[in-house]
């Protein structure tokens, strides 16, 4: 079964990424991102997007979602307006660490406890 | 003659009698002088005289009567000799009288008897013949000669006039054929029909060379005619095959380059341009053979995609900078004809200048239209050169005769702008190089969409649904009650003047024209997304944390390439069946 041909966009990515294929390696999946700026005229429309969506926090991966782009090519764009200064982004890794590590061992207690029953 | 003779003959009578009658009177003389001598004479020798004188007398009388004699038969002699010569004149003169006769009036006479149709002997009869045998046969001999040479006259007279009437039907027949019926038949044969429908249709000439040259000729050209629509249907067929699988090439990549991650983006990205170059290439060709476009879109495309779509087809698009805040979006039947256009043109501009210069596109919108502007900094165009291009992309010429070697482009840029009525126009650059201007028409143009701007989100709630109908459609209920009632509020659908027929009162789904069942369909699926009311888009901007999570799974999904092969096997075999 074949597709439909008329679906999708008739942009390809190359020219969304305006050739890169690369990011840096400053965002991770789970980085959040937060618009500083409004969007402005004759910005390409994946930056206004992000901006729109990133009016809130929002983690790349969901941005790479919702703008349904590999997360190569949303980091490459999140790079581009970070450059610009329209986005600031935020590690979450201090939350992770202290969200997951004390998780574990509470956890290993309660399995621990289990099996001592 | 007598009379002529006349005077002569009395002159001879004349002569004959004053001679004749000289006679007696010598002899009366000779006889009185005798007499005299006698009388004269002396007694004694009258005797002797006497004895001489008669003895002279009768000498005399001798030579008198011998004399006279002579003179008779001299005279009967000429006599004779007179009327001999006479008849012979009488003779002459009677034949010149025949011969004047002959020519005057017994050969007009027969000449004009043998013209007017009668034949030799009728003729020799009307006339009085000469009595000359000679004559007779000279006149029989001339008759019959000219009453041949009149039946030769006639007969080719009458040769010249059946050539003449050929020779007119014939120029009227070479005349009607080619003013009328070549050229109809030709038409004919261009539009595909066949040798014996075209032959059988006109009336051809009678003339035996003239019809064998028709036929002929009619029947070489059905025969190019067919040759070179086989051609241009098999090279159709076979590169619509190419472009479906360039089509489905470019889908798997795409595909790809959701799937896998940075290591083999950059691969993918170069293989996907390749594709695309290799799509701009086919669908010349196949636009050039008579064949369509590999891609036809169903809804509008924004300008920034149409101007994106078709740089990404050229080998240079990193050279090319694009200025365009424009919001317009081309309609989507138009869509992919303007943007293999603009590739083309774009192509040329970056061909035709050095490799390290940009090529600029600008975007305008005017009352008369949409303006895109494309100028290079190369070399500038000859007057000739840019006359040439200038006719190229009138697309006045669209015959195949007329494409020069492999620059194939503008060529197609002018089917393209005949077809959809775009203009376009060469001028000078002021950069140094060449512009194109470039005009679409409003009628391109899809309806303005100013309202939907801040409406991105519901539309794309439901991001499956076009992609394919069969998958999505177990899944998903159907809307409960059918909104054929409420257009307005299906304007995020993008088209807003087509949504309106979306569905009958009964549910089903209507197609517009031009647009696919499965659009349709979605159409009027979408509504129910679509109809939240403000406070649920509001909500829906609040950004839910169920959505956010369905964002953050999906995208989890999607990069797990085992996930989604076991997600979507229709995926899955597509790529690897073709």
């Amino acid at each position: 079964m074949r597709k439909p041909v008329d679906v999708g966009d008739p942009d390809r990515l190359y020219m969304v990424t305006g050739g890169r294929s690369t990011a840096d390696d400053s965002f991770d999946l789970v980085t959040l991102i937060v618009s500083e700026n409004e969007p402005s005229a004759g910005m390409q429309s994946e930056h206004v997007r992000i901006l729109e969506l990133c009016r809130h926090p929002t983690a790349l991966v969901e941005i790479s979602a919702e703008l349904k782009l590999p997360v190569t090519v949303t980091r490459i764009l999140v790079g581009d307006l970070h450059d610009m200064g329209k986005v600031s982004a935020r590690h979450p890794r201090a939350a992770e660490s202290v969200a997951s590590l004390p998780e574990t061992a509470l956890l290993q207690e309660v399995l621990d406890g289990l099996r001592n029953l | 003659m007598p009379k002529p003779a006349r005077p002569r003959q009395r002159r001879r009578g004349k002569g004959a009698g004053s001679s004749s009658a000289v006679f007696p009177v010598i002899l009366l003389l000779a006889t009185a002088g005798a007499v005299t001598a006698a009388v004269l004479a002396p007694d004694e020798a009258r005797d002797w005289v006497l004895g001489a004188v008669i003895t002279a007398w009768g000498c005399v009388a001798v030579v008198v009567a011998t004399a006279s004699y002579l003179l008779r038969r001299a005279r009967r002699q000429a006599a004779a000799r007179d009327s001999e010569l006479g008849a012979a004149k009488d003779n002459w003169k009677l034949q010149g009288a025949e011969v004047a006769r002959l020519v005057s009036v017994s050969l007009p006479g027969v000449a004009r008897e043998v013209k007017s149709g009668a034949g030799a002997d009728a003729a020799l009869a009307r006339v009085v013949e000469p009595s000359d045998p000679q004559l007779r046969q000279a006149l029989h001999i001339f008759a019959g000669e000219l009453s041949e040479a009149v039946r030769r006259a006639g007969a080719a007279e009458t040769e010249l006039q059946q050539m003449r009437d050929e020779l007119a039907r014939g120029k009227t027949e070479l005349q009607r054929l080619t003013d009328e019926t070549l050229p109809a038949a030709v038409a004919l044969l261009r539009d595909g029909s066949s040798a014996n429908t075209v032959l059988t249709k006109f009336d051809w000439p009678q003339n035996p060379s003239l019809h064998r040259a028709a036929d002929s000729f009619i029947r070489e050209l059905a025969y190019s005619e067919r040759r070179s629509a086989a051609a241009q249907a098999a090279s159709a067929k076979a590169l619509s095959r190419v472009q479906a699988k360039t089509v489905s090439m470019l889908a798997d990549l795409r595909a790809m380059q959701d799937r896998h991650g940075e290591e083999v983006l950059g691969d993918l990205l170069r293989l996907d341009h390749s594709t695309s170059q290799l799509g701009l290439m086919t669908d010349r060709l196949a636009l050039l053979m008579g064949g369509r476009s590999s891609r036809v879109w169903n809804k509008p495309i924004v300008m920034e995609s149409i101007l994106r779509g078709s740089v990404g087809r050229i080998a240079a698009y990193r050279r090319v900078r694009l200025h365009s805040s424009s919001k317009t979006a081309i309609a989507g039947f138009a869509a992919e004809g303007v943007m293999h256009l603009l590739a083309e043109l774009m192509d040329n501009a970056a061909n035709f200048s050095p490799p390290i210069d940009e090529v600029h596109v600008y975007v305008e919108e005017r009352s008369a239209g949409l303006v895109i502007t494309i100028e290079d900094s190369g070399l500038k165009m000859s007057d000739a050169a840019m006359r040439r291009a200038q006719e190229a992309v009138s697309g006045q010429v669209t015959d195949l005769a007329s494409l020069q070697g492999t620059r194939l482009g503008l060529a197609v840029v002018g089917r393209l702008a005949d077809k959809y009525g775009i203009s376009v126009n060469y001028r000078p650059s002021s950069r140094g190089g060449t512009g194109v201007v470039v005009l679409l028409p409003p009628q391109l143009v899809a309806q303005q969409r100013e309202p939907v701007v801040e409406l991105p989100r519901p539309a794309r709630d439901v991001p499956e649904t076009p992609a394919s109908v069969e998958e999505a459609e177990p899944a998903r209920p159907a809307p409960a009650p059918p909104i054929a009632s409420d257009p307005v509020k299906a304007a995020p659908s993008a088209d807003v003047p087509r949504s309106r027929d979306a569905a009958t009162e009964n549910g089903l789904p209507v197609r517009a024209p031009g647009r696919t069942m499965a659009a349709a369909e979605q159409a009027r699926r979408k509504p129910a997304p679509a109809k939240p009311s403000a406070e649920q888009l509001e909500e829906r901007q609040a950004r839910d944390v169920g959505s956010q999570f369905g964002a953050f799974h999906r995208a989890r999904r999607a990069r797990d390439p085992l996930g989604e092969s076991a997600d979507s096997p229709e995926d899955g075999h597509q790529t690897t069946a073709d």
